[in-house]
């Protein structure tokens, strides 16, 4: 487990401030930032490198603050590998570890073994990269610190290498805690993500609730989602129709209330527990369906708008659909995309649910 | 238009070019030819007469011997105090660095008879240090442990110096990452840091001796006798002249080529703080 309470710690300008999020035992923590974030300085003060200031440090319910780094029981792979270059490969992965078996166990699993006769500047960043994480692996770390460790890897290899690493993960109940830029890769290994900006945590929990109903405007775009919305929310009331129809449709177990947003010329119903007044409405692109007709789908909120833009990237393709001066941006299949014959000009209903609606 | 451009101007271009590079090449022979002909002049009167006289003048191999002897002891103890003085500078930060890094530059900008005349208050027999050294069985001037006393003040800041960016060259990501494997910081040190900046820590110590072999100034007022070989060459100058002065004087030229062929071997310096 990393527990990490109120952290804060200084490099140079930079600082980590009041820094608190768990990694529960056994667990995959992804810590997600734009560069500069203080991504690398937090991993480095949890191995650590670097001395807090303030706060607290414990890996599997031990106090580590002020404990050296080689009395922490973990491992850290930077995301240049950082190889000792006056060593042989085979040497590097073995530097720490008490079981020379298993280091080169760990070296084969992870595709490193075949590199050993390879002197370490003949390496490539890949190469690197994996002999680095066989070399971390070797010591039975407790708890695991990845600092973009798959960046240098081609697309094959960073699957095969993110395969492995949480197979090893689970086999060895190691608890990861992994930098990284990629959304793709925090909601496929994290069991846990933590958002990170100029040293303060954003946001952290579930990546599912990260991305869903993100804490603020700020991290929903950092995050990517392109309907993003500022405007004005209040409750539906007990006589209005719509607040009727709103419940009939959607009963709402945990107390919340059927609201209704305002942005320009979209009106948007959604569900939810904010107060009447200013905020902003989220909704992820995957959550807005488009038809040719108008759908009879529970789907409460449906736009009839023009296509405004078509951009397809491999399997994905995202149609940008201009309703009535506001943009809605939803994210379909390719195949779905062409069975719909979408066209750009064409007419189409963009439609999704209010519970779709993230109100923040 | 453009090309029409290009026509006449690139020719005037490449004239003017030209002429820059065969100026600065003038320039540059002159000053070469200014540095290499004292040097070159000197072997070539005294190199053979010198390397002859190694065979049948004792007090010329007594000199270079006392010389190379006492600039290996300086560099080991330059070594000793300096490498853990080097590092703390390359790596630590910490109250009264610069003015500490300042210190350590003193030593190369005073006049070295200056430096001389410091060490002999400090060590000389009229000074407490001295007569309490004295009182132990240990005669710093006028003995050999002043001339490794005197080189060391001298040369000690270049290895210092030479130390510090050697190990300021290693990533401390290296050590940060041995630790993490295990390491508590001396063994990282010993197992990483050292022998990536083994190279340069090296060219420092060679740096060091040899600007222990040349040092006169400080020597000279610190112990006169016994006679390195450049208060040989100075007191042969003195006292019988150029053609007595001329030998030995080729022969430390001749020997100032060994370091420099060391410093030569042991370049490309390889970067340690690129990743490795």
């Amino acid at each position: 487990m990393i527990d990490v309470a109120g952290l804060g710690a200084q490099v140079g300008t930079f600082r980590l401030q009041d820094v608190t999020f768990t990694v529960p035992h056994g667990q995959y923590g992804v810590v997600i930032g734009p560069a500069g974030s203080g991504k690398t300085t937090l991993l480095e003060t949890i191995a650590g490198v670097i001395a807090p200031h303030a706060g607290h440090i414990a890996l599997d319910g031990r106090d580590v603050t002020a404990a050296p780094p080689e009395d922490r029981r973990l491992g850290i792979v930077y995301q240049h590998g950082y190889l000792f270059p006056h060593l042989s490969v085979e040497r590097n992965v073995a530097y720490g570890a008490a079981d020379l078996a298993f280091a080169t166990e760990i070296a084969g699993r992870v595709g490193a073994r075949a590199l050993y006769d390879r002197p370490v500047p003949a390496l490539s960043g890949g190469e690197r990269q994996l002999v680095a994480l066989a070399r971390a692996l070797a010591v039975r770390p407790s708890v695991l610190l990845l600092d973009e460790p798959f960046s240098a890897l081609d697309p094959r290899s960073r699957t095969i290498a993110r395969r492995t690493v949480r197979a090893l993960h689970r086999e060895l109940g190691i608890t990861v805690l992994q930098v990284t830029h990629d959304f793709t890769e925090a909601g496929l290994l994290g069991d846990v993500a933590v958002l990170l900006d100029h040293g303060r945590v954003l946001q952290a929990g579930p990546p599912d609730d990260v991305f869903r109903r993100p804490a603020s405007p700020y991290v929903a775009e950092f995050l990517g989602a392109e309907n993003v919305f500022a405007g004005t929310v209040r409750a539906l009331g007990n006589g209005d129709p719509e607040a009727a129809e709103q419940r009939d449709q959607r009963p709402s177990p945990d107390g919340h209330r059927s609201l209704e947003f305002r942005a320009g010329p979209l009106t948007i119903y959604a569900v939810g527990d904010a107060a009447d007044g200013a905020t902003h409405a989220v909704i992820r692109a995957e959550e807005i369906v488009l038809s040719r007709e108008p759908s009879p789908t529970s789907a409460r909120n449906q736009f009839a708008g023009t296509i405004d833009e078509i951009a397809t990237l491999g399997a994905l393709t995202r149609v940008s659909v201009d309703v009535g001066g506001a943009v809605l941006v939803a994210a379909l299949t390719t195949r779905s995309a062409q069975e719909l014959g979408l066209a750009r000009g064409g007419r189409i209903y963009a439609s999704f649910k209010a519970m779709a609606v993230h109100l923040c | 238009m453009e090309p029409v451009a290009r026509t006449s101007f690139a020719p005037r271009s490449f004239a003017a070019h030209r002429t820059a590079s065969i100026l600065a090449g003038l320039c540059g022979s002159i000053f070469l030819l200014f540095l290499v002909a004292p040097i070159a002049r000197l072997v070539a009167g005294g190199g053979t007469s010198g390397v002859a006289e190694l065979f049948t003048d004792a007090e010329l191999r007594g000199a270079l011997w006392l010389t190379a002897v006492t600039a290996t002891v300086a560099m080991a103890a330059g070594a000793l105090g300096g490498t853990p003085l080097a590092y703390l500078l390359a790596r630590r930060a910490f109250r009264g660095k610069a003015v500490v890094a300042a210190v350590l530059d003193l030593p190369l900008l005073i006049p070295h008879p200056v430096a001389g005349i410091a060490l002999l208050l400090i060590l000389g027999r009229g000074s407490a240090v001295g007569r309490a050294l004295l009182h132990a069985g240990i005669q710093v001037a006028g003995s050999p442990v002043g001339i490794v006393c005197a080189m060391v003040f001298v040369s000690a800041p270049l290895y210092i110096s030479a130390a510090r960016e050697a190990f300021a060259r290693v990533d401390t990501r290296y050590e940060s990452v041995a630790r993490t494997l295990g390491d508590p910081a001396w063994r990282a040190f010993r197992r990483v840091t050292l022998p990536l900046s083994m190279r340069g820590l090296i060219a420092a110590l060679v740096v060091m001796w040899a600007r222990a072999v040349s040092e006169f100034g400080a020597i000279v007022i610190l112990t006169y006798n016994p006679k390195v070989a450049s208060v040989l060459a100075y007191d042969r100058f003195t006292g019988f002249g150029l053609t007595e002065a001329l030998p030995v004087a080729a022969v430390l030229s001749i020997l100032a080529l060994v370091p420099l062929i060391a410093l030569r071997a042991l370049r490309p310096d390889r970067g340690a703080g690129m990743d490795g």
